[in-house]
């Protein structure tokens, strides 16, 4: 039935854009044995030459910071290097796709995709959104088919698997920066859930019909309506002792309050008329004259005037600093900084917050805004989506959005595998087949090996959705084995045909994203702390910065060495909230989704490797690790093991060397190889 | 195409409907069916009237009529309906007296507050714009809309000195194009978004060292850097050309080459003395309370003499801004201390150097301030009129463009959008505002989508 649904709907839209859209076209399986031989088609047909295999060494880095997003200690290297089976990088393989790491470095991936941040434009940070990230990481270290992962995030307070509703802050974090919360979480659905699973945007069709692609004002709102029943729902996540002791502990709150606030009064009520008084000037005189009548001899009417006027003669503390003496001053301010220290982190119950379908709006209309304005009510609309079947039916079904998921995951969507292993692929490779992984539409470009990704969509749905099945399909191949270095051969053959090694005749080296520089410095140092889960923790900077929310440390984790996945990141009203580490290399703030990171290369990240203050505590580390061995040669080879891999080369040796016998220190040596290019780029 | 025409036609009509759409001369969309792209460092569309701009964005939103928008106070107590209503109900508030006095200055005798009389003294350099508006009422809004051309967030939108950045490239291969000084009040004005963190501005500050990262380790000489620089060059070697080849390693060569040239160049740029001390005093540098701004405000003359494109200065950029001053407006007055001095020396100091035509300093705030009381006697935010100023890059000084009405509520003469101000910036970089566009992985992406354009008539 789906099959006949979607061919309906898919047909005029192919039609309409003038040109057939590759994405919209069935998923045709080539007749081929895989990802080898279909590159090896694609080589043959542009005449490019390919690279010859990686080193043992470069592919266990490469698997390392790409499965787990952390070199390979030097052990791990020895091991591999011993293991002269044919089955030992399969091991290797197997080995990293079990281990807790590998959900946590992949999970960073996605969060990309979800658009997580730990606080927001108007978004409480005290919300337990950590939850979501922890559900991300465990559901891909348990293999959660990726079917059963995108229903999560799409209806998972509807699932049976409880724990599916941490899934939901996916759409509940788009509800706190709206002026109408409930209304926030249909726009963000509409725009999040279709680039994120879909690869389609919406966001222009918000206001008028989108310019490139098939996609009408209407259908974006068709859209929203799947998500109008839904309201932000704050979920508690407190024991029955916490609850049952709640209200003492806020009780106390406020009566710690009251009694500051008591000190202060007794300091500035003297001054209160005086002040007053003053204020009475910024009146018209009739007006001021009412206030200073007794409030008895007021009329109705002035008293109307008195009450509308209130608000320019009521006072605030700071303006009693104006006239008190300056002992009176530092006496009140001391008192109202304890005030300030107590206000900062106000208790609260642990809760999170998921969406629930809510009674008062699952039987109300929904409508087009026009220009994207809520004032601007237009057209009533029925639920829908892009591309949705002419004969669309909501009868019977409980909740919409099961409509909705039953035409997203059915194996006849073309976009919903595609748009997946394209994104795997990129997170592999550096790029996706089809480079805008967010975007399969006309102002998107086509996929460098059409058969490719139409072969892995239909391995990845035959494997059932299995991510980890997925990634291992992709990593035993050649062309992920194959060096990263052009020989001079090998560019003077593809100069001309393939430049950018779009076509990967060879392996693309590219610099790490800000988390793997970051963990591998701390693991370098043997300092990184790799517990899986829990609360965000705040960089030192954002610390020093003492904004309001990073105030709040009640919330936070205060270990500091944990893997970057768990600094906490954002923006927060007009406050910065991204550590320096993060921006500096290129992670957003999450406020919207990032298909791709950037990955510019700059001159302010070279100093910041060279100058900053982790490095520099991470130099001092590493320098003591290396004290350990017990030559200068084996000291200088140790380094080298612990920060890429590998052993250095006699070049290298000997410019190491003769550096410490010149008395260089084995801190500086240290400095050296995290400064390296080497260590900050995945080879 | 099918879709460009049905777009172009919702776009029209979005244009006539309604009285949300503003009545703006220029809609992308509407004009260009295919738009052009700026190739990075492509240069300009047209002959530069201006090399640098100087950037001044006062954070928080800055009174006009307690600054450069006089009124009298006849309109003293008249309830007022106000911007944010309570929950859908309208809500009123009284028209607050307002005790600034007014000064007449220069041969074209435009007021200027008693906050400002320094800047009062260069008014003839200086064409105020009375009648600029934006949408947003929130600080985190407004500010990336006076930044970023775009109100809302669909994007990561780039800074306007990202923009001129990308479009023009470097002038000084020793020195960032886009630089940044004073905190941020919000992260769009110094991202780069869309176009890369190489895009983004360099934070500097005007001290011994004038980028953080600049400053060596504790414990750590520079003989002795130099020292570790020259070992590590030769730790990269093998590495370096192995991969010559691929882009991110090539540029990673060049950011090590730019590192070291930026950190040759920072000693010289950030040595103030051999300014003399009558420059220095111009400046206020020394002053209790000017002699911040008055430092970032000589190193930004200083950077625009060595050829930095834009340098932007946000001023009180602490939470939501320190000028937003909701609780008593005399809360200006300090912070107009801070920066009277230092504006008007810069301006006086570029004039005397022959610097004043090709450097444009911008006076900015992301909003104004209600004429009525929000409480006590503070003042509310006002998108609906405000006012910023230009000073040389070749506007007419002395001048008065636009007017709010009676009570400096809304713009009622010459109502310009923030992206005109914009527009007027590039025009005088030799930038055309309607060609800022770039692709992003396919998508075509515009800076400004809505503008009149160029504020001609304050062009010289």
């Amino acid at each position: 039935m789906l099959k006949r649904v979607l061919a309906l709907a898919l047909t005029p839209l192919v039609l309409q854009a003038g040109q057939p859209l590759w994405s919209l076209k069935p998923v045709v399986r080539p007749d081929a044995a895989g990802i080898d031989e279909l590159a090896a088609r694609m080589h043959k047909a542009k005449g490019l030459a390919v690279a010859g295999a990686a080193s043992k060494t470069t592919l266990l880095r490469r698997v390392y910071l790409d499965l787990i997003g952390l070199p390979p200690a030097p052990a791990d290297v020895d091991a591999f290097l011993a293991d002269t089976s044919p089955g030992a990088y399969e091991k290797v393989v197997d080995r990293l796709l079990a281990s807790q790491q590998h959900g946590v470095r992949y999970a960073r991936h996605w969060l990309d995709v979800l658009g997580y941040a730990d606080v927001d434009n108007g978004m409480v940070d005290e919300a337990g959104i950590h939850h979501w990230r922890d559900w991300v990481i465990t559901a891909l270290n348990r293999d959660r088919p990726y079917d059963q992962f995108v229903r999560a995030h799409i209806a998972g307070d509807l699932s049976p698997q409880t724990e599916d509703f941490f899934a939901t802050a996916f759409l509940s974090r788009s509800a706190s920066g709206a002026e109408d919360k409930a209304e926030g979480i249909g726009f963000g659905a509409v725009e999040n859930v279709s680039s994120a699973f879909l690869a389609i945007t919406t966001a222009c069709a918000k206001c008028h019909d989108h310019m490139y692609d098939p996609i009408s004002q209407r259908d974006y709102y068709a859209m929203k309506a799947l998500f109008d029943p839904l309201a932000p729902d704050k979920r508690l996540l407190a024991s029955a002792d916490q609850i049952m002791a709640f209200p003492d502990v806020m009780a106390k709150w406020n009566a710690d309050q009251q009694a500051i606030q008591a000190r202060m009064d007794v300091i500035s009520q003297p001054y209160y008329k005086a002040l007053t008084e003053d204020r009475l000037r910024y009146l018209p005189p009739d007006v001021a004259a009412l206030f200073r009548k007794p409030e008895a001899e007021r009329t109705e009417a002035e008293k109307k005037t008195v009450k509308d006027y209130d608000t320019v003669v009521s006072l605030d503390a700071r303006k009693y600093r104006d006239v008190m003496t300056p002992l009176e001053i530092e006496k009140y301010e001391g008192i109202r900084k304890g005030l300030t220290e107590l206000r900062r982190d106000p208790p609260a119950l642990p809760a999170f917050w998921s969406v629930r379908v809510s009674a008062d709006r699952v039987g109300r209309k929904s409508y087009l805004y026009q220009g994207g304005e809520r004032s601007r009510k237009g057209d009533e609309v029925t639920p829908g989506f892009p591309f949705a079947p002419a004969d669309l039916k909501f009868d019977g079904a409980s909740d919409r959005r099961q409509v909705f998921l039953g035409w997203l995951t059915a194996p006849e969507n073309p976009l919903f595998a595609r748009v997946a292993v394209n994104r795997i692929w990129q997170w592999h490779f550096g790029e996706g087949l089809a480079a805008s992984p967010s975007d399969f539409g006309n102002s998107g470009q086509p996929p460098s090996n059409a058969e490719l990704l139409d072969w892995l969509a239909s391995e990845f749905a035959a494997r059932k959705y299995s991510m980890k099945a997925l990634h291992k399909l992709i990593l035993m191949s050649e062309l992920y084995q194959r060096g990263s270095v052009a020989t001079p051969a090998l560019r003077a053959a593809n100069a001309q045909i393939d430049p950018d090694n779009r076509y990967l005749w060879k392996f693309p080296v590219r610099r790490l994203e800000a988390e793997a520089i970051r963990d591998s410095v701390l693991a370098a140092a043997g300092t990184l702390d790799d517990a899986v889960g829990g609360r965000s923790f705040r960089a030192e900077d954002i610390l020093e910065r003492r904004v309001m929310s990073a105030a709040r440390t009640g919330h936070y984790d205060t270990r500091v060495n944990r893997r970057a996945i768990y600094m906490g990141r954002g923006a927060d009203g007009s406050m910065n909230m991204m550590p320096a580490y993060l921006a500096t290399f290129d992670a957003e703030e999450g406020h919207t989704p990032c298909a791709r990171r950037q990955r510019t290369v700059t001159a302010p990240q070279v100093l910041f490797m060279m100058n900053n203050p982790l490095t520099h505590e991470a130099s001092r580390k590493l320098g003591e690790r290396l004290q350990a061995a017990p030559t200068p040669a084996a000291q200088v080879a140790l380094g080298y093991q612990l920060t890429l891999g590998r052993n250095p080369s006699p070049a290298e040796r000997d410019h190491a060397l003769s550096f410490l016998a010149s008395g260089g220190a084995l801190d500086r040596f240290a400095w050296m190889l995290l400064n390296l290019s080497e260590f900050v780029f995945l080879p | 195409m099918t879709y460009p025409a049905l777009g172009r036609r919702n776009f029209l009509r979005r244009l006539s409907g309604g009285a949300a759409a503003p009545a703006l001369g220029y809609l992308w969309a509407a004009e260009n069916g295919a738009a052009s792209f700026l190739k990075p460092g492509g240069g300009t569309h047209f002959p530069a009237r201006v090399k640098s701009v100087i950037f001044l964005f006062m954070c928080g939103g800055v009174s006009a009529m307690d600054t450069f928008d006089p009124k009298d106070n006849k309109h003293a107590g008249r309830m007022l309906e106000t911007v944010n209503s309570n929950n859908g109900r309208p809500q009123l508030r009284p028209v607050l007296h307002c005790a600034r006095v007014w000064t007449r200055y220069g041969q074209s005798g435009i007021p200027v507050c008693e906050w400002y009389p320094h800047v009062g003294g260069v008014i003839d350099e200086i064409a105020v714009l009375r009648s600029m508006y934006c949408h947003e009422v929130g600080h985190f809004p407004a500010v990336g809309e006076m930044t970023t051309a775009h109100r809302n967030r669909t994007f990561e939108y780039p800074a306007i000195g990202s923009w001129i950045s990308y479009a023009l490239g470097s002038a000084n291969r020793d020195l960032p194009t886009f630089v940044n000084m004073g905190r941020p009040s919000a992260p769009p004005q110094i991202s780069g978004g869309y176009l890369g963190a190489q895009e983004s501005a360099t934070p500097f500050m005007a001290g011994e060292a004038p980028l953080e990262n600049l400053k060596l380790p504790p414990g750590v000489t520079r003989a002795e850097r130099d020292r570790h620089v020259e070992t590590l060059h030769q730790l990269n070697r093998q590495f370096h050309e192995d991969h010559a080849f691929d882009r991110e390693v090539a540029a990673r060569i060049r950011s090590y080459e730019l590192a070291g040239r930026l950190q040759l160049a920072a000693p010289e740029l950030v040595d103030f003395s051999r300014e003399p001390e009558h420059v220095r005093k111009l400046y206020g540098i020394g002053g209790a309370e000017t002699d911040d701004f008055g430092r970032q405000l000589l190193l930004a003359r200083r950077l625009a003499e060595r050829g930095v494109r834009f340098i932007q200065l946000c001023h009180g950029g602490i939470g939501n801004g320190k000028w937003d001053s909701h609780d008593d407006v005399a809360d200006h007055a300090p912070l107009c201390r801070q920066t009277d001095q230092p504006i008007a020396g810069l301006i006086r100091d570029l004039k005397q150097r022959g610097m004043l035509d090709s450097t444009m300093v911008v006076w900015a705030t992301e909003f104004g301030r209600t004429p009525y009381s929000q409480n006590t006697v503070g003042r509310d935010h006002n998108p609906h009129g405000f006012t910023c100023w230009i000073a040389g890059g070749g506007v007419k000084g002395g001048m008065v463009y636009g007017a709010t009405d009676d009570i400096g509520y809304k713009a009622v003469e010459n109502r310009r959008y923030v992206t005109d101000l914009q527009a007027t910036i590039l025009e005088q970089m030799g930038l055309d505002y309607k060609k800022m566009n770039v692709q992003v992985n396919g998508r075509p992406l515009h800076m400004i989508e809505e503008s009149q354009g160029p504020i001609d008539a304050i062009l010289a």
